[in-house]
């Protein structure tokens, strides 16, 4: 097992490595060259000037060395600095990433609290009004755009009926929990919308997955408790595929935290993300992406080694797992 | 002559082919049905648009600064956005690009998928070690951050030529290709589980002890036993790819003005909100719509195509 | 494995000519678990273990045994279904193992197989006109034109109805399926067919029928048949020789009648004396065998037989026995892989 994991995690490695590559160069495809900008923020520059500026900086050598060279600095621990802040791109990113741990975190807390319970409760009342309309109410949730049901409800709560903040993370000036907690109700329900539609349906399919088993039928026939079965049998085995898909999902949701986060001004790494990328702020697009890069990774094998621990039957590199 | 002339047995009363089995179950769902009706109308009025507009005698792109914001009238059904164009032709050309992305993109990636799935499932070994390897590494890659970085490159630095840089549908063909770049992988997934199984069936190793070759084996006993899960697969990326090309859009990374479509519509109606909240309600209201006939429809045929059904 | 020579135990006519199929000290393995980049093997099956064997044309050996000795790996390794881990297999005279390409796809044209599942082998989306024509198309023989009145000329050969062949597989029976299938194996004109277990899946009643549409085949072509089955008393009807497999070994190889008058491995004898009898009862009383079949994966040490075998001694667990002609059975290619062979007639 042990040697499973530390197979996935040099492939994990690899990955971002080549993919540190890959964005480094599709970074340098972006329009706006640095000293374009530059030239264009003063224009008594020269084409003389420009091609010194270029080689101090170095950008008119091959992709290769200039890619080498940036690794080089980042292995310890130099990242550059940030265009847009003016500071270096490891001050400015923990500030972002908390508020973005704040609302994902609060966001799928809320998702699988509602998700769990709804999707058994559909799952035992299959094909009646009730297990219909939640249903349909996932489906909803799973299709709605994301950003359009930011605009919706901005306009409900903010505007029409102006009870929530539009924007921000806290009003101007700072405030305490509860403003801090006003600011983050949209943005919230907005991400969660997705989620919960998600995982409800997950776990509902996972749920009378195993409730045709037979030895949940076999269970019943010796007269167990119904909800006994359930929670004993039923839950515990459907649980596996769901925390995989659970864990899978992570992607979706940085993507939609971008989304919400851009729609709310949130300040968080999805918008930072967003904002380097439209503002040429190499330095941070790079370090941004590859740390979305290593999260999303690192999420992947989280799901894969979660099967691999929850599934008896499974085992990984022989004599591993747990045996039954 | 030991035995004597055998007929096949009369056909079953009913359906007799798998298809028809399929299409059986499917009008039994009348969700998937009504999703599928709404989205045969809405493709027709998309097609039709050009008709349309020289029904109503109004002009998608049309500008009018006299009559912005306009409420519905006679002349403009759904009224006017901040340019004065007419709503309702708007919309309809957003939909015929929304759904054009949609489809293509959801085809094209089915067909990469495809292409890398079935020679990684049937050959297996190196081949599917290697390939899998690079599906899960795309799968890995976090999608709509990757994108946003692809719908911002330059085209010109990428050396592609002037004529297709300055084509005025280029911010189309971006979509649909960089879409596909990232959305095979759930496909080549399927399709390579599908042909491991697959190629341990009998039908298989007798064409191969007839002497058929991987091609033959691949594309005429593989792949059409793989084809239902592929068009379920496919059916349900579609309502994805559209929420994809609709939140580019928004961002102003993906279809370009003058070009409608219903992301880019939503872009300036967030500066709106306050003016004119209208603007921004149809365009999303019809993404909404119709990702949820997509997905609806897609459940439906998953659940027709239920193998456990079929063969019970 | 066997250091013997090559068992020749044709029947003195079929002498004459040269093997159609020569089978050396076969050897196929197959890893269980392992695969993936980390991935680590937790064990190996032996399904084939050194299995010789020849076959001359027109001949028909049967290949018996129960589930799980490999009779289906030895079928499908000569069919090049699968590579050869070790041996040989020379059809008409070359080496299957090593052809590729081309040359395989020629060779392939004299040698066809017969599944045993009827549904199985046949593609359920392909009318059963295209599956028998798909050989014909491969080889590229002859026009549409030629190749559909083939496929015609060979449904009616099976007993099937040509105007059926755009009907599909699962509008036909089990039996008519098998049909099918044979017909399918027919259309190249092959020197050899292996049958692998084509009964096993119908119904009794259907069986006859189809045993003696190949009885038939056989007669009108002089076709070499390879006939696995694990049923002795199918073999009784239609094999010339008889070969023994046990936990991937040829324990015992014989023509036909000298198998069931006097067999020499204890576990022919067991087999013979399994057949049931109608009216009740057994063939004949014998000293049962004790025990299940041993895993593959895990094969006991020496002669495979001996855990259960009532004759087993210290020789028998410690050195595998050569299969070799036991006495007075080299003129008529009678052998045996036993230590304590038995003597005709002689109950274990």
């Amino acid at each position: 097992m042990s040697r499973y994991v530390a197979g996935r995690l040099v492939e994990s490695l690899v990955v971002l490595v080549i993919m540190s590559f890959v964005i480094y160069a599709l970074i340098g495809l972006m329009p706006g060259d640095p000293i374009d900008l530059m030239i264009k923020s003063d224009p008594r520059l020269t084409p003389e000037d420009a091609a010194r500026l270029r080689a101090v900086y170095g950008l008119d050598k091959p992709l290769t060395e200039r890619y080498l060279s940036w690794a080089a600095a980042a292995l310890s621990g130099d990242f550059g600095n940030s265009r847009l802040y003016a500071r270096p791109v490891l001050d400015v990113m923990p500030g972002f990433l908390l508020n973005t741990l704040n609302l994902m975190g609060i966001s799928f807390v809320i998702s699988v609290a509602i998700a769990v319970p709804v999707g058994i409760y559909a799952a035992l009342r299959q094909q009646t009004a009730a297990d219909y309309v939640i249903n349909l109410a996932c489906f909803a949730g799973i299709s709605v755009p994301i950003f359009w049901l930011a605009l919706m409800l901005i306009i409900v709560f903010a505007v029409l009926i102006p009870v929530l903040p539009a924007s921000g993370v806290s009003s101007i000036g700072g405030g305490d929990i509860l403003d801090r907690a006003r600011h983050l109700v949209l943005p919230v329900i907005t991400l969660t919308v997705f989620s919960v539609g998600s995982y409800t349906r997950f776990m509902r399919a996972a749920t009378i997955e195993v409730m045709r088993q037979d030895y949940i039928r076999t269970a019943f026939a010796k007269g167990a408790d119904r909800q006994r079965v359930v929670v004993h049998h039923a839950l515990r085995n459907a649980m596996l595929p769901v925390v995989t898909i659970v864990a899978l999902s992570f992607g979706t949701l940085f993507s939609g935290a971008l989304i919400t986060e851009t729609m709310f001004a949130y300040p968080g790494m999805g918008k930072l993300i967003f904002d380097s990328v439209m503002g040429n702020d190499f330095n941070m697009a790079l370090v941004t992406l590859l740390f979305a890069t290593l999260v999303t990774l690192l999420a992947n094998l989280g799901a894969d080694l979660a099967y691999a621990w929850l599934d008896p039957r499974i085992s990984y590199g022989g004599g591993g797992g747990r045996g039954r | 002559m030991s035995a004597l002339h055998e007929t096949a047995r009369p056909a079953a009363r009913g359906p007799r082919t798998v298809w028809g089995l399929l299409l059986r179950r499917l009008l039994g769902h009348q969700l998937a049905v009504g999703s599928a009706a709404f989205l045969v109308i809405l493709g027709c009025l998309a097609i039709l648009t050009p008709v349309i507009e020289a029904g109503l005698g109004v002009e998608a792109n049309a500008v009018d600064l006299t009559q912005r914001f306009a409420g519905p009238t006679a002349g403009h059904w759904l009224g006017t956005d901040e340019l004065g164009r007419d709503l309702l032709a708007r919309l309809l050309y957003g939909g015929q690009v929304s759904l054009f992305v949609g489809i293509v993109a959801a085809l094209a990636s089915a067909v990469i998928g495809t292409l890398i799935g079935l020679p990684a499932g049937y050959y297996g070994g190196r081949l599917d070690a290697v390939l899998m390897r690079l599906t899960d590494g795309v799968i890995a890659l976090p999608l709509l951050p990757l994108l946003i970085v692809l719908a911002a490159l330059d085209l010109n630095k990428l050396g592609l030529p002037e004529a297709l840089v300055n084509d005025p549908n280029v911010s189309l063909y971006r979509m649909i290709v960089i879409i596909s770049l990232v959305g095979w992988t759930t496909v080549a997934r399927l399709v390579r589980g599908a042909a491991l199984s697959l190629r341990e069936r009998e039908y298989v190793l007798a064409a191969t002890a007839a002497g058929a070759g991987g091609m033959r084996i691949m594309a005429v006993h593989i792949l059409p036993n793989v084809v239902s899960p592929i068009i379920v697969a496919t059916t349900l990326s579609v309502g994805n790819v559209i929420l994809l090309e609709s939140v580019l859009s928004f961002l102003g990374l993906g279809i370009q003005p003058p070009i409608a479509s219903w992301g880019n519509m939503l872009t300036g109606a967030q500066e709106l909100i306050w003016s004119a909240p209208v603007l921004a309600f149809y365009p999303g209201m019809l993404i909404f719509v119709t990702v949820i006939a997509f997905n609806f429809l897609g459940d439906g045929l998953q659940d027709a195509l239920d193998p456990r059904a079929i063969e019970g | 494995m066997s250091a013997a020579p090559a068992p020749s135990g044709t029947s003195p006519a079929a002498a004459v000519a040269a093997p159609l199929l020569e089978v050396r000290d076969l050897v196929k393995h197959f890893p269980i678990g392992g695969g993936g980049l980390f991935g680590r093997r937790t064990g190996t099956i032996h399904a084939v273990n050194g299995v010789s064997l020849t076959l001359a044309p027109g001949e028909t050996l049967a290949l018996v045994g129960e589930s799980g000795c490999g009779k289906t790996t030895v079928a499908r390794t000569i069919a090049r279904l699968y590579r050869p881990d070790e041996g040989t297999v020379r059809f008409r005279g070359r080496d299957l193992a090593g052809l590729k390409g081309g040359a395989l796809k020629s060779a392939r044209r004299a040698l066809q197989m017969v599944f045993q599942d009827p549904f199985g082998s046949l593609n359920p989306r392909l009318p059963i006109g295209a599956i028998i024509n798909e050989p014909l198309k491969i080889h590229r023989l002859g026009t549409a034109a030629d190749r559909r009145a083939r496929v015609a000329e060979v449904m009616t050969q099976v007993g099937l109805n040509p105007r059926d062949a755009e009907r599909y597989p699962h509008q036909f029976s089990g039996g008519q399926r098998q049909r099918i299938a044979i017909a399918r194996a027919l259309a190249l004109e092959p020197e050899l067919i292996i049958a692998d277990e084509p009964l096993s899946a119908l119904d009794v009643s259907i069986q006859s029928q189809i045993l003696n549409l190949l009885q038939d085949i056989q007669a009108a072509r002089s076709l070499a048949f390879l006939f696995i089955t694990h049923d002795l008393a199918v073999v009784d009807h239609f094999a010339d020789r008889v070969a023994v497999m046990y936990l991937g070994h040829i324990v015992e190889s014989a023509p036909r009648d000298a198998l069931f008058a006097a067999p020499r491995h204890p576990y022919t004898r067991a087999l013979i004396d399994a057949i049931p009898v109608p009216g009740g009862g057994k063939r004949k009383l014998g000293t049962a065998t004790r025990g299940d079949v041993p895993s593959p994966a895990a094969p006991p040490s020496g002669c495979p037989f001996h855990p259960r075998c009532p004759r087993a001694s210290d020789i028998c667990r410690t050195a595998m026995p050569a299969l070799e002609a036991a006495a007075g059975g080299a003129e008529t290619g009678h052998l045996a892989a036993c230590h304590h062979p038995l003597d005709p007639g002689e109950a274990p």
